[in-house]
């Protein structure tokens, strides 16, 4: 099942107790959502394809103590809204949840207008706010699950495509933590940090390298999880991965949180090139040819051995 | 209250901020004068419901022109909402009082200052309301600069498609913005049609007649279909140092004389 739709299916399901809901779309549409239309027609509210003005529509929303998801494709709700996110859910400390639909380069062959490789960069720059970028279907249930009991500003970064399963599971007491370990944690390995789509072929590697690495699911990026510094305080050798352009992205985040805990470790940052991407050829070819290969991976942990 | 009355508060009010202009040395006075009787007729007026009970206002008012919204803070002090204290130390010491406003402070309704916002977040106030049967209204007061926004148009076509006629949108048109007139920075006009082409009705009105605002407050409580006032209002009224000039957008210093001239002016 894609992302999207186990995320809605949970809301749906809430929706028969909690009436406090309301979901917003900017003319984006799922299977689950036919669903939600359909039973609950007065919690569904159909924006238009005005992502500027649901966010003050939900703000409004909001405002008047409902809990509101807003949902659009990734590019659009996240950089052309920004600046109703800041005022909205932000300077007001709404409980809106940005539900950002096909990260990276989910929309290939769409072209760099449907690319959103700096989403993650924009929106971590705003105060006050959650991110979420899970890998799988577990992970996605519990953040729905969370923000339902716990309604707050919320951005969480959703693959266009199906994900595979973890083995194993994420569990509730990682999604707690805000992050998972696999493999072996041994102070001689690289650790190499990611999340979303591209965590999955940073696992791939680390399997092929199991006695050299281990591999972390980090899908809550902010607030930055605490304990991931001490898990990794002996640690030398790090390597982030991120669908993203190199600036603003997880490895950013991972060295500012790292550093102003007084964790320095040798940090690699792996990432899109830094261009805009017109040609055709589907997204793991874009993703092997532009930065992002298992190879490319690879060479990173060669050259921080 | 009587005309006469809601004229005279007007005046008080514009007396008490200008004094306030004095002391913080910074604002808006050209929007804030511009807006005082539909300010104080929304809310002497009646037509903004108080609770006694509660000492707060049952019905919203969202000043999407966010630089205006201490137009609203000795009202609200009248009203008991702001305390009297936070009123007289704006300017002299600690308040929560803000040249823009934000939800922090008692009676303000929206966090605003960055325009074209308010019609989006009023509507989805009066959407909620309409689908839950809530008897309330949203008064969202946008100056026709937030015209220039695209997220305006969006939020009206989305006003109009959901008919909410409980959201009353009041444009002040003062023919301003900060570098001069509307029509020769980038014309807007003629708003009326251009607003009427989403299927909204307008009422063009004297923004500082209490009579016409009155009326047209009045006809669109009854109208069953979403609708909007324009306005018509001179930028800093009650001052001809300030009046329809665009550097009074914000403060400037001001000569002893200028101050005595416009204290007799504003009496």
């Amino acid at each position: 099942m894609l992302q999207r739709d186990i995320f809605i299916k949970e809301i749906t399901r809430s929706l028969e107790k909690d009436k406090s809901i309301y979901f917003l779309s900017a003319d984006f549409g799922a299977e689950a959502l036919d669903e939600l239309r359909e039973k609950f027609p007065k919690n569904f509210i159909h924006c238009g394809i005005s992502e500027q003005a649901m966010i003050d529509i939900a703000s409004g929303l909001a405002l008047e103590k409902n809990k509101v998801f807003v949902y659009a494709m990734a590019p659009f709700l996240s950089l052309r809204a920004l600046e109703q996110v800041k005022c909205g859910p932000g300077l007001m400390d709404l409980p809106i949840c940005l539900i950002s639909v096909g990260i990276g380069l989910g929309y290939a062959d769409a072209g760099p207008t449907h690319y959103s490789n700096e989403d993650f960069a924009c929106l971590n720059s705003l105060v006050g706010n959650t991110i979420f970028t899970p890998s799988d279907n577990n992970t996605t249930k519990f953040i729905v699950k969370d923000f339902i009991k716990n309604p707050r500003f919320s951005y969480i970064r959703l693959d266009r495509d199906k994900q595979p399963e973890l083995n194993p599971d994420i569990t509730k007491d990682d999604y707690e933590n805000g992050f998972k370990i696999f493999g072996d944690l041994t102070k001689d390995k690289i650790a190499i940090i990611s999340h979303g789509r591209i965590f999955h072929n940073c696992l791939e590697v680390h399997k092929k390298k199991l006695n050299e690495t281990i591999c972390i699911n980090l899908f809550r990026s902010k607030p930055f999880p605490k304990n991931i510094i001490e898990k990794l305080r002996n640690v030398k050798k790090i390597l982030v991965v991120d669908e993203q352009t190199p600036g603003g992205n997880l490895g950013s985040c991972v060295f500012e949180n790292f550093s102003s805990n007084n964790f320095f470790p040798k940090i690699k940052n792996r990432s899109l090139d830094e261009i805009y991407f017109f040609e055709n050829g589907g997204r793991d070819y874009l993703l092997n040819k532009h930065g992002l290969s298992d190879n490319d991976i690879i060479k990173d942990l060669e050259s921080l051995k | 209250m009587k005309i006469n009355d809601l004229n005279q508060l007007s005046k008080k009010y514009r007396k008490e901020i200008f004094e306030k202009f004095l002391l913080t040395k910074q604002g808006h006075p050209g929007s804030i004068f511009s807006m005082m009787e539909i300010a104080v007729t929304l809310y002497h007026g009646g037509y903004v419901r108080f609770d006694n009970k509660s000492v707060s206002f049952i019905d919203k008012v969202l000043v999407s022109k966010g630089h205006a919204t201490s137009t609203l803070y000795p009202i609200l002090r009248d009203f008991g909402v702001i305390k009297k204290s936070e009123w007289d130390n704006w300017g002299k010491s600690s308040t929560a009082l803000r040249i823009f406003g934000n939800i922090k402070i008692p009676g303000i309704d929206i966090t605003s200052g960055s325009l074209g916002h308010c019609v989006g977040s009023g509507a989805g106030m009066a959407l909620h309301y309409k689908r839950r049967k809530i008897d309330k209204k949203v008064f969202v007061i946008i100056s026709e600069g937030e015209l220039y926004e695209g997220s305006t148009w969006e939020a009206l076509l989305f006003a109009k498609h959901y008919n909410l006629n409980n959201l009353k949108i009041i444009v002040d048109v003062n023919d301003l913005i900060i570098l001069g007139k509307t029509q020769d920075c980038l014309n807007l006009d003629p708003i009326d049609k251009k607003i009427e082409g989403l299927g909204i009705e307008c009422f063009k009105i004297n923004g500082h007649s209490i009579n016409e605002i009155t009326k047209s407050l009045n006809q669109i409580e009854k109208n069953k279909n979403l609708s909007c006032i324009l306005a018509k209002t001179i930028k800093g009224k009650g001052s001809s140092i300030m009046e329809n000039k665009k550097n009074w957008h914000y403060w400037n210093p001001m000569s002893d004389e200028q101050i005595k001239k416009t204290r007799e002016e504003l009496e």
